[in-house]
């Protein structure tokens, strides 16, 4: 039942007719909410009290260092969906959020390094989350060495959906013991559960810069497994229609 | 126990297998008192972390060709069609690799720290941490043999990697811990329980990985 | 499942990377039959044998065995260690029954060659060993892949007769081979 509703409803012919239809929605509200929210947050908004003018990097630090490992749970949920049910769609989808994983952990690592070199006067220290955000960066480049490596499709989307998920058990582990060093880097300033230690006049700006953020990543996603699915359907009748 | 005797048998006659990690790891260990000057306390401060990463090393050249020989001959088809559980097969092998190759090398731990520190009370710990953490990281590695099985090991070294940092850590937590002798036990606790777990759970997903291989 | 079928291939279709090996495939094995798989290179002979085996699964169909089904199977890669001698290799198939083994090397003239390691053998002793397997075995279903290539018309012939009597013993056989043989057996040919 599950699974002829998931088979249904993610074959790739459908999904790709979806996107084509959302895709410029999206695009163009995430784009808006962004710019929107990055020129009220650079230019409407108060100097920090401490940190000057070197905090407003965060409108694009935050955004990044928090999709770095939403993407990477979003990776882990399709490779159990594909393990389990046999989806291609989501072992296409695997893939496609690899390269995107990497790319934001990498404007995490670096933008948080622009940042500290201001506020904390140093651009590297080995600190919890710098060094945990590192290995997360160097999961993702393992990833995506491990699927080129190999030739046949399905052997690749099979490994890298158990390293995925073997990855994905470790990340708290990770999270655990770099917690125990010493650190510098500040705790976060929006949870879920706790009033916002931030001044609102700089919170909503963020809040609407990391929606911004997340909807411009999703198009990316989308057109890299739009990408993927031409690449391995590309003999499939309805794709030499399509195309 | 039938597997236990052929893996051994098998190993008797391969001996750079087994020999050759064990010789890099001394190999390491002699080197590090060449690079740094010869006085003993600048010795002792980078002692610790040499010699955890010397385990790691050596432990990730010993499950260099963990399968790839029983891939290519054939004989993992043939266990898998036997169906006698192939996961405990798996963990029996990385078992009697750590009999040959982490046991001597900490062992070799427990030495060199005593030559370094001169310190019985702080080398003795050495030798049931080593034994830990040579155990977990044969499973890490050998993971990741699995999923770079015919394709290098290096692959396989650099997607497990961000596995083994954490265990590092631990270790270094560990020897802090163990010098100002506060909470000791609480690590080796820890890191017995995370090996309880992987001894587990490592044998059961190579055995879905391999199978996968073999498709 | 009727009373004495090995295995029972229902509509089995196999594609790889989108390229079709073979479609729609049913036949089922009983005991006391044999059934032979023929096709050119690349039809997909040894993917057909690895599916009836469990290690490859099909795009499409599914593949019954019996509760008590056993299976010996013999494929291109020999399973043999080459750095150790005949004597080890034979420890590790884990053939026990002495009397049998015994009587099988004389028969195929290995026993003289005990202690040498398998690396110096040739081809074709290789091949002898390896088919120990076959001629020990304890199963009810023999699978072997191109079992007759390498052999001297001697051993071709002592095979023959071997799996000839094991089917009269009521047991499975399934085999590919490109060289002609008395084998009484079923035809499928596989041509996409």
């Amino acid at each position: 039942m599950i699974k002829k509703f998931i088979h249904q409803f993610a074959s790739p012919k459908t999904f790709l007719l979806q996107v084509e239809r959302s895709y410029s929605f999206i695009f163009f509200t995430s784009l808006c909410i962004y710019v929107f929210s990055i020129v009220w947050g650079l230019l409407f908004t108060p100097e920090d009290f401490v940190q000057g003018n070197s905090y407003r990097i965060m409108y694009l630090h935050v955004p990044a260092s928090f999709l770095s490992q939403s993407l990477y749970i979003a990776m882990a949920v399709s490779s159990v969906t594909y393990l389990i049910w046999r989806v291609k769609l989501a072992a296409y989808l695997v893939i496609a959020i690899a390269p995107i994983g990497a790319m934001t952990t990498f404007i995490a690592l670096i933008s948080g390094s622009i940042w500290g070199i201001p506020t904390w006067g140093t651009w590297w220290q080995w600190d919890a989350r710098i060094t945990s955000t590192l290995i997360l960066f160097i999961m993702y480049l393992g990833l995506i060495s491990l699927h080129n490596s190999f030739s046949n499709y399905e052997k690749a989307d099979k490994l890298l959906s158990w390293l995925v998920i073997v990855g994905a058990v470790n990340i708290p582990i990770i999270k655990k013991s770099v917690d125990w060093w010493s650190t510098l880097h500040q705790s976060a300033s929006i949870t879920l559960t706790e009033k916002p230690s931030i001044d609102p006049v700089m919170l909503y700006p963020l809040i609407g810069a990391i929606i911004g953020f997340f909807g411009l990543i999703v198009c990316l996603i989308l057109m890299s497994s739009k990408n993927q699915i031409f690449i391995r359907e590309k003999n499939k009748s309805w794709v030499k229609d399509y195309v | 126990m039938e597997i236990l005797k052929i893996e051994f048998l098998k190993l008797r006659k391969k001996t750079r297998i087994w020999l050759g990690p064990i010789l890099v790891f001394w190999l390491i260990m002699i080197a590090y008192p060449l690079t740094v000057e010869l006085l003993q306390d600048r010795l002792q401060i980078g002692f610790f972390s040499v010699l955890w990463i010397a385990i790691l090393i050596s432990m990730m050249l010993a499950t260099e060709d963990i399968f790839t020989e029983d891939y290519n001959d054939g004989s993992l088809e043939q266990t898998i069609i036997q169906e006698s559980s192939f996961q405990v097969g798996i963990g029996l092998k990385v078992f009697v690799y750590w009999f040959l190759i982490g046991i001597p090398v900490s062992l070799l731990s427990f030495i060199f720290s005593f030559g370094t520190t001169q310190n019985f009370e702080l080398s003795l710990p050495i030798f049931p941490l080593s034994l830990i953490s040579s155990y977990i990281f044969l499973n890490i590695f050998v993971l990741g043999n699995s999923l770079s099985l015919n394709k290098g090991s290096v692959l396989g070294a650099l997607v497990t990697m961000p596995i083994a940092l954490p265990v590092l850590i631990v270790l270094g937590k560990g020897m802090t811990a163990l010098q100002f002798d506060i909470n000791f036990e609480s690590f080796i606790l820890l890191l017995l329980g995370s090996l309880s777990i992987i001894i587990v759970l490592i044998p059961i997903v190579v055995s879905y990985i391999i199978k996968a291989h073999l498709e | 499942m009727t009373d004495n079928s090995l295995i029972i291939a229902n509509n089995i279709s196999y594609k790889i990377n989108e390229n079709k090996l073979f479609h729609n495939l049913s036949f089922d094995i009983k005991g006391g039959r044999a059934l032979h798989i023929k096709g050119k290179n690349g039809s997909g002979k040894s993917t057909l044998l690895r599916i009836i085996l469990g290690i490859t699964d099909p795009t499409k169909g599914s593949i019954n065995s019996a509760a008590s089904l056993q299976i010996c199977y013999l494929g291109h890669k020999n399973a043999l260690k080459n750095y150790l001698t005949m004597r080890d290799n034979i420890h590790l198939l884990q053939l026990n029954n002495h009397i049998k083994l015994n009587k099988y090397l004389d028969l195929i003239g290995l026993k003289k060659h005990l202690d040498v390691t398998v690396s110096s053998l040739s081809f074709g002793q290789q091949k002898k060993l390896a088919l120990l397997r076959v001629f020990l075995n304890s199963s009810n279903l023999l699978i072997l892949d191109e079992p007759f290539v390498g052999l001297d018309d001697d051993t071709h012939e002592q095979l023959t007769q071997f799996l000839s009597n094991e089917l009269i013993e009521g047991k499975g056989l399934i085999f590919t081979s490109h060289i002609p043989c008395q084998i009484k057996s079923d035809l499928l040919e596989l041509n996409n």
